[in-house]
This record gives structure tokens, sequence and C-alpha cells, in this order.
């Protein structure tokens, strides 16, 4: 009788796992996502940071993408850079089609596909971009993968304001609790059949998701391509902190319950370089007002750090009021809304879709101090990179004057009989070469053509190991030719891809 | 000293040392003749320390006492030399005699943690009296055998081991964690609780077991006659002054060009001084740029070393050898010309901040619940992984990028402790103190007279990297005083 009652639990649990995966592929094979959908590849290749002028082996990536119209695929930029060669594949079909790049922002992580395969958006169905994400309720997060098609009864946690993974945009993202493993490759999130968001990240089982508004922003400009993109304008570079301190507040001269944020620096090329003062408390921006914990109330996400206020209906060139208090007094300004990349940075965090510049010269490897290089040591570079190294990007790292716009370092030394005496140098930032200050690879490259006699001199930043590094001029060119081939460089020069960005006219009140 | 050394990463992780943490020290009831021992073994004492540190994060705190135990043998004057930390910190200390179970109680007598040696005496007069003062010997060589005396693993039976000497160099002394000295490396095993035993060769002490390295296998240190000479002629007036330092930073000329670029001569050898820190001894001797072609008459090669007793080892080491106030006799080479000049050595007081610190308490001042400390070595370790950049960088690399600059004593906001007063402050801790009330602060007595003669109806803190402001109400702030101290059992608001 024993065993008869444990055959019947065992067949009442067999039918309902049956009966689980059943309406489970019901629920699949009827999703109205999966038409909007379709995988993703990406083949990429980085280049070696310690070796720039050579590229490590190439790797695949896989991730969503997500119909938008009749001809383009939205999904997130992190998946298509370095790439090399893109293909989709959808229905779950076994073969993979070439896609081609659009337009892509890295500083906002989105990207825009195209596939001109013939008739290939035939059998696929445009998603509607919602107005903003759901806050509340379940939501769809869905991919193909595998060949198979996924969905996740997601749950919706909370809105933060989050620096955009490879710029410096401050904007509002979605937490959601998701089911997928191993997420976070531009999986769409829908809800009530549209399209409420695209995963950016995932950590666990909490995944980070583009909202809604930004991914329509984004499409809408992408598509004024005639007009020019104008991106995405930021609040980035600009240092601030809370008003919470009734005393501070007081000493300020602001009466009444504390409230706007109290600027702290405003560095060059920001957002309010030419109008806000370091001491300004700022209170309102664009009509919000913002508390004493640097919140303004957003009409659908209720309570948002007030950075998100430039980025959702506006772009960069956009001008909006602000209210400070300075000085004692209430003033009305003006404020031109600009973007601010992670190129405006003195030490950028990433070098998004850019091939690393170098110089070797005599031996000694010239580089931009950048996130790339610092990762080299590893995720956790901040326990193992140069003191030095981690010092200039904490303390010096945000912001450019004119006179500095990049750190250059010296990577390392390719040793050689020429460059005797110095085969240990290492991560040294450079200062001057032959006099001249050096704050690019062009720089140096044209400082060792200016020698004011028959030596060249390289000064690094002070640091406890060398300051200075003599050479000599005249065997310079052939040992830097011994060097280049007997390493295999290919070339002793690469210059940046592009160019700095205008970051405008100093700050007046910067400091 | 330069701050690589100071700051000494590498090194310092590479080795430990060996206060032996003693679960329970069971004292034998059953007394050792002194037949058969030798008078080597007869001079070797146990020592056991029961000490107490202070808390760097709560600075108004001691730690529990705690204890270790290490070795020490007898020299002349009835006194036991041992390592430094192997009495650190004391509040009572514990000789054990060679087949004596009874613990005799003994005090410091002079200390140096810069060199890890210290002098103990007994406070029971002419108890080591019947013991054999221990003699010390020179240098040994490399490749010859010695042998360690010492209670490793907090024995109570004297253990010795042979090993061959296979190298001798200046190296970090872990006990500071910022101070080089010339080094005797052995494969006799050196193992915790032999900390302060002799390491014997030809029936003399060649030198003080002091650490191992955590990375290579049956390596051992000890500390060379040449550091210990040192040591007893600095407390030969009973006051320890430790070692001066040049203050210079110096670059190898290895390469021909860089030779060349210093305006040295082909037969010529150097090192070229890159820094020069103000205030030290060579300040207003030496510039930078110059290169120094010999010190006390013996040739700088280029690698920075120089030939002594068929050795090379850094030059640096025959600096070490000057006490505090006595001169030392350079060469150097400026604009191409030699100069012979003569630099008092003298200790430099900024360096400290780069040690650990034993045989004291924190420095501290808090006010309205603010918790203010001098930075130094102890407040990084006491931040642990927590530990701001910009704090590392004030304490470390300031003073190379900025040394006119450098404060005299760096003042940090360590911590905050929770009311009313100071509620909004939450960002308020492991920040640098700028400037308080208009004034800028150069050591935590100057804050707190910022503090207490400011007047106003504010007190505004400035602090370092970033431009963060706070503000307190200073009558609410004077009013909260005492309270915090006593809600959060801080019995002084201070120790200068």
């Amino acid at each position: 009788m024993r065993e008869l009652r444990a055959l019947g639990l065992g067949f009442r649990v067999i039918a309902c796992l049956v009966a689980a995966a059943f309406f489970a592929s019901t629920a699949a094979a009827q999703s109205p996502y999966k038409d909007k959908i379709v995988a993703l590849r990406v083949t990429r290749q980085l280049f070696n940071e310690d070796r720039p002028w050579a590229k490590q082996n190439p790797d695949v990536r896989e991730g969503t993408a997500v119909v938008i119209s009749s001809a383009l695929l939205l999904t997130a930029a992190s998946m298509i850079q370095n790439a090399t060669y893109i293909q989709v594949q959808k229905h779950g079909r076994a073969d993979w089609i070439p896609a081609r790049l659009v337009h892509q922002d890295s500083a906002i992580n989105l990207a825009l596909l195209s596939v001109d395969q013939p008739g290939f958006f035939d059998d696929l169905t445009p998603a509607d971009i919602a107005k903003s994400a759901a806050t509340e309720g379940v939501v769809h997060s869905v991919r193909w993968k595998d060949r198979q098609f996924e969905l996740s009864n997601s749950r919706p946690g909370r809105i933060e304001v989050i620096e955009s993974p490879y710029g410096s945009v401050h904007h509002a993202i979605l937490r959601l609790s998701t089911d997928f493993s191993a997420g976070g490759w531009a999986e769409p999130v829908f809800a009530a059949d549209k399209l409420i968001g695209i995963t950016v990240t995932q950590d666990g089982q909490t995944a980070t998701v583009v909202p809604a508004e930004i991914l329509k922003a984004y499409v809408d400009s992408s598509a004024r391509a005639g007009d020019g993109y104008r991106g995405f304008a930021s609040i980035g570079g600009l240092r601030w902190q809370t008003n919470t301190d009734r005393a501070l507040s007081a000493y300020l001269g602001l009466e009444g319950e504390p409230r706007g944020v109290f600027i702290r620096q405003v560095p060059w090329g920001s957002t309010g370089c030419s109008s806000l003062r370091p001491r300004d408390i700022l209170l309102e921006l664009d009509g919000h007002e913002i508390d004493a914990s640097g919140n303004y109330n957003h009409p659908v996400y209720g309570q948002l750090r007030f950075e998100h206020i430039v980025v959702e209906g506006h772009a960069p060139g956009d001008v909006v009021l602000a209210r400070v208090f300075r000085d004692r007094q209430f003033i009305d300004l003006e404020i031109e809304l600009r973007s601010y990349p992670s190129s405006a940075r003195l030490i950028p965090w990433r070098r998004a879709e850019s091939d690393p510049p170098y110089l070797v010269a005599g031996g000694f490897v010239f580089r931009e101090l950048d996130g790339r290089y610092l990762n080299t040591w590893g995720t956790d570079w901040r326990a193992k990179a140069p003191n030095q190294l981690r010092y200039f990007f904490d303390l010096l790292g945000s912001a450019q004057a004119p006179e500095r716009r990049r750190i250059i370092v010296v990577s390392q030394v390719l040793p050689a009989a020429y460059n005797i005496g110095y085969h240990g140098v290492a991560d040294l930032p450079v200062k001057s070469i032959n006099g001249f200050e050096v704050d690019s690879i062009a720089d140096a490259e044209q400082a060792f053509e200016q020698s004011p006699d028959d030596l060249h001199r390289i000064v690094f930043y002070p640091n406890s190991t060398v300051r200075e590094v003599v050479l000599d001029r005249e065997t310079f060119e052939d040992a830097t030719q011994a060097i280049l081939s007997a390493y295999d460089v290919p070339a002793r020069l690469r210059l940046p891809d592009r160019e700095l960005p205008d970051l405008g006219p100093p700050c007046p009140d910067d400091r | 000293m330069v701050l690589k050394d100071l700051a000494g990463d590498r090194l310092k992780r590479r080795l430990r040392f060996f206060p032996w943490l003693a679960v329970a020290v069971a004292l034998t009831a059953c007394a050792d003749s002194n037949h058969g021992k030798t008078s080597i073994e007869r001079s070797v004492v146990r020592i056991v320390n029961h000490s107490q540190r202070g808390d760097w994060y709560s600075p108004w705190l001691s730690r529990a006492p705690t204890y270790s135990g290490g070795s020490g043998f007898v020299i002349e004057g009835g006194l036991v030399m041992t390592n430094a930390h192997v009495v650190s910190d004391s509040r009572m200390i514990l000789l054990y005699l060679d087949g004596d179970p009874t613990p005799h109680e003994a005090r410091v007598k002079a200390i140096g943690h810069d060199c890890d040696l210290a002098l103990v005496e007994p406070v029971e007069p002419g108890l080591l009296e019947s013991l054999p003062a221990m003699a010390f010997g020179g240098l040994p060589k490399l490749g010859s055998s010695v042998e360690t005396y010492g209670y490793p693993a907090g024995g109570q039976r004297i253990s010795s081991t042979r090993g061959i000497v296979s190298r001798i160099e200046k190296a970090t002394y872990a006990h500071s964690g910022a101070d080089s000295h010339l080094t005797v490396q052995t494969d006799a095993a050196i193992n915790p609780g032999n900390s302060g035993g002799p390491v014997i060769q030809d029936g003399r002490v060649a030198g003080v077991a002091f650490q191992a390295s955590t990375e290579l296998e049956n390596v051992g240190y000890f500390i060379p006659s040449e550091v210990i000479d040192h040591f007893m002629k600095d407390v030969a007036d009973g006051t320890y002054h430790g070692y001066p330092d040049l203050g210079t930073q110096v670059v190898n000329l290895e390469n021909p060009a860089a030779r060349r670029g210093s305006k040295m001569q082909p037969d010529q050898s150097g090192v070229r001084v890159e820094f020069v820190y103000p205030g030290s001894s060579a300040d207003g001797y030496i510039r930078e740029g110059d290169v120094l072609l010999a010190v006390d008459g013996y040739p700088i090669a280029n690698d920075g070393t120089i030939a002594l007793d068929g050795l090379r080892l850094s030059f640096e080491l025959l600096l070490d050898r000057r006490l505090a106030g006595e001169t030392v006799p350079l060469e150097i080479l400026r604009d191409g010309e030699r100069h012979p000049i003569s630099v008092p050595m003298q200790v430099y007081p900024p360096f400290s901040a780069y040690r650990r610190l034993y045989d004291q308490l924190p420095r501290y001042y808090v006010y309205a619940g603010l918790v203010f400390v001098p930075l130094n070595t102890e407040v990084i370790v006491a931040l642990g992984e927590s530990v701001p950049e910009h704090i590392l960088y004030e304490l470390y690399f300031r003073p190379i990028e900025e040394p006119l600059a450098v404060r005299r004593e760096p003042v940090v906001l360590l911590r905050r402790l929770d009311h009313a007063v100071n509620g909004d402050l939450s960002w308020y801790r492991d920040l640098v103190v700028d400037r308080v009330n208009g004034h800028s602060i150069d050591n935590l007595e100057q804050l707190i007279e910022a503090i207490e003669s400011n007047r106003e109806s504010s007190h505004i803190f400035e602090f370092a990297y970033y431009g963060r402001l706070g503000v307190l109400d200073r009558q609410a702030a004077d009013t909260a005083n005492e309270e915090i101290l006593e809600i959060y059992g801080v019995p002084e608001d201070r120790n200068l």
C-alpha cells in the first residue's frame, strides 16, 4: 500500500512537470515576441593593450537584437564594439545571416543594425517602443538562445540613475529580477506587447535595463541622420554633494529647509562649464526643483537623481533654465547642455571603437593611460596596478585641461643594448620629452625630433623610481628600427584615429 | 631612504616576523641542570611579552592584551639583546633562563624599532651575572655556516639549527616596514620564537635572527653585527636616536648616454641625484642633478654599489654606518666638476609617518563626534582594504610630487560618532583636512587651535581633493561635544 501511494505521488509530480512543460512550450509557441527579436552573434577582436600594435585572438559573443522597423534592429552598443563580423539568426533557424552596423552611440550604449539580405525583415514584426518602462507587475525578458526561444517572467525593481558604462551619461535605468541565467546580452524586455527596455548588464539575477524613453530618443535621433545625430546631453564630470547639511546651508545663507545640491567642481567641457560655479547651490533645473538629496520628481518614475533631467527630452545644444543660490542671492541662469563622452576625461575609462595610439622610440613604448590599459592588471586592477597610475586615475582622471588632455605613459621598455640601464622602466607617466610638455602621442613623436643637443631626455612625473631618462640621439633612429625588427613590431607609431572632442573655452570659475 | 622602500609593497608582503602567539605557556616544574650545556645555550633566554596596542580606528581605546614569545641572549652589562618586535608595546616582560622554571620580570632598557633591536634588563639586579655574556663577531662570509639558537614555536627547550649564509644585502626590516639595512640570509631554520635569538659563528654572535621569507622555503634572515654595533653605539648615551637619512632619491647611471648627460668622464662612475627632500641631511649640500661619485672614499659604481669586504653592496650601507650628528664624506660631480663635501647626517622626522608605530598610543582629537587623527601608516592599516586612494596619495605620493607643500603632519577626519549635531554629515569620514575656519592645517595641534579659537557661528571644514566642504554650527557642536564623549565612552577628547 505504501509503495502504491509512493507511486501515486510520483505520478502526480511527473504529470505536473509534463503539464508545465506543455504550457511553457505552448506559451513560447504562441509568444508575440518571437517575430520581434533575432539572435545576434558578433565576432570581435580587441587590441592587446600591453603590446598595442598587436591584436588579441578573436572571440565570439552572442546576444539579442530587437526589430524596431522594417529595416532596423536595435541592440546594446557594447554587443558590437570591436566587431569584425556581425550575424543574426531568426526564428531559431540554423542559418546565420550577415548584418551590418548602421549607427552606434557608445555613450548611451545603444546601436542600430541592418541586414541587406532581401526579404530578411518580411517575416519579422517591428516592436513598438512604449512611452515608459513599467515599474510594477510582470514583464517579459526574451531571447533566442541555442535556437530556442526563451521567455522570463521578470519583475521590475528599482529605478535608479547610473552612469552609462561606456560614457558619462547619467540616466535612469530599471533594475529587473529575471530568471534568465547568464543574461545581460541585450535581451529586450516587453510589457503589454510593447518594448519597455533593453538589458545591458546582469549581475546574478538582477538585470539592468535601459528604459523605453532612452530607446525612443536614441531611435528618433538616429533617424534624423540628415540633420546630424545629436546624441545625449550629460551632467557628467560635474562634482557635487548633497545639501542635507543644515549647517552648510545656513553658512551659505540659504534660509529654510536645505534643498538643492552643492556644486564642488565644474570641469572643462562639462555641462555648466561656463555658467555654474563651485559653491553654487543648484536649486532648479529645467523647471524641476532639486531636493537636498539631489533628487527631483519624475512624472512617471517618482524620485530620480537630477542628472536625468538633461537626458530625457533634451539633447546637446539645448539651453535649459537653472536657478542657483550664489553669494546669498537667487540667480536664474541659462545652461547650454553638452555631451560629456568618455573621451572628454583626462583618463578615459573606455576607449570605444578606436585603436590604441602608441609610439615605440628607442625601445620605450609610449601609450595613452586609459581604462583599458588599467584593466590589463585584471578586474582587480585597483589592488594590482601601480600606485601612481591609480592615483592619476582617481585624483586627476576626471577632468582635462587645455594644456593637459591625456596622460602619456611609458608602459614598458623593449630591452636592447641601446636602452641598457632602463630595462626596468615601466608604467611611468611622461611629463616632457626634450623639454617639451607631452600630452599626446603626436607630441611625443614630435618632441623626439627636437632635441636641443646630442641627447634625448624623457622626464617623468615625480615618482619613487626614475625621474629622468637620457638616451643617445645619434644612434636613436637605428636603434629604434633594430628594436622594432627584433620584437616584431610592425610600425613604430599609431596616431589616434579621431580627434579629441571640442570641449569649448575653459571654464572661467573652475578650480 | 627612498619612498619606494617606504611604500615597500612587494618586499613587505614577502616578510613576516615572529612574535609567536602562544595558546598557553605551561611552565615545566622540573629544572634542567646546566651540566652538558654549552655556554651559548646557557646564555640564550626565552622571552614572554604581555603586550597591548592602541586602536588606531577608535584611538581612545586600547586593544585586548596579548602575549607572545621570543628569544634573547645575554650580553655584557647584565642585559639581554633581542628584537624590538619581541618586546614591543609591552605591559610585562618575563625572562626564562635555561633550565630555570622561574619567570623573571624584566623591562626594556633601549629599543630601536627602525633596526628591530632591543635591550632588556631584568628587574632583579644581578640575575644574569652567573651567565656568560656573549661576544660579537664580524660579518660572516658567503657560504660559511652559522648556527641559530632560540626557542622556536614557543618550546621551553632551547633549539639550535645549522645553515649556510646564502646572501648578504640591504633589505626591508618588516618590523617598521619602512627601513632597509644590511641583512644576512641563511637556510638555517628560523621559525616563530627564534626571533631575537643569536646566530653564532665561531663561538661569537654573527647576528640576531629576526624574520623569514614567506615566498622562499627555508630562508631566514638575521641582523648582522654591523647593524647591532650601530644600535649599541646609538644607545650608549641612554637614548636611542635612530638611523639618520641622507634624504636623497638617486638613480643608477648604467646607460652611457645618461652618464654623458651628467657630464661624467669615461672613467667616472656613480649615481645621479633625482630628488632632495627638503630639510633632510642632504638639503643645502647636494642638488638634484648632482652625481654621487664616492662615499667614505669608496667609489660608487653605476649600479649604485660599492666594493666592500669582497661583496658588492648598496652604497647606502656606508651611510647607514653613521650615527645621527656624525658627518659623511662624499664626492660629488656638479656640472662636470668634482667636489668633496662633508654632510652632517640627521634623522629625517617626516619619514616616521611611513613606519609602523609601537610603544605609543594614537594621537587623536574628537570634536562634536568628528574623530581627527594624524595620517600615518597605522591609520592606513586600520582602514584596511577600504582605504581611499586620496589617503594613500596624501601619505605616500604627495611628498614626492609636492615636496615643498608637504604637510608636516597631514590630519585626517577618520570617522564620525553619530549624533544629531553631525547627523547630516554622513559622508564625513576618511577625508584629509585642508583648512579649518580659514586656517591651513599642518598638524593636529593646529586643527585643535583652529577649532577652539573660532568665535564665528560656524566651523568651516575644507577637505583636500574634490572640493569637499563641511560646516558645523559652533554653538550646537560645543554643546553636544561632552555628551558625545560620554555616550561613546571616550574618556578624553584628545591624546596629543
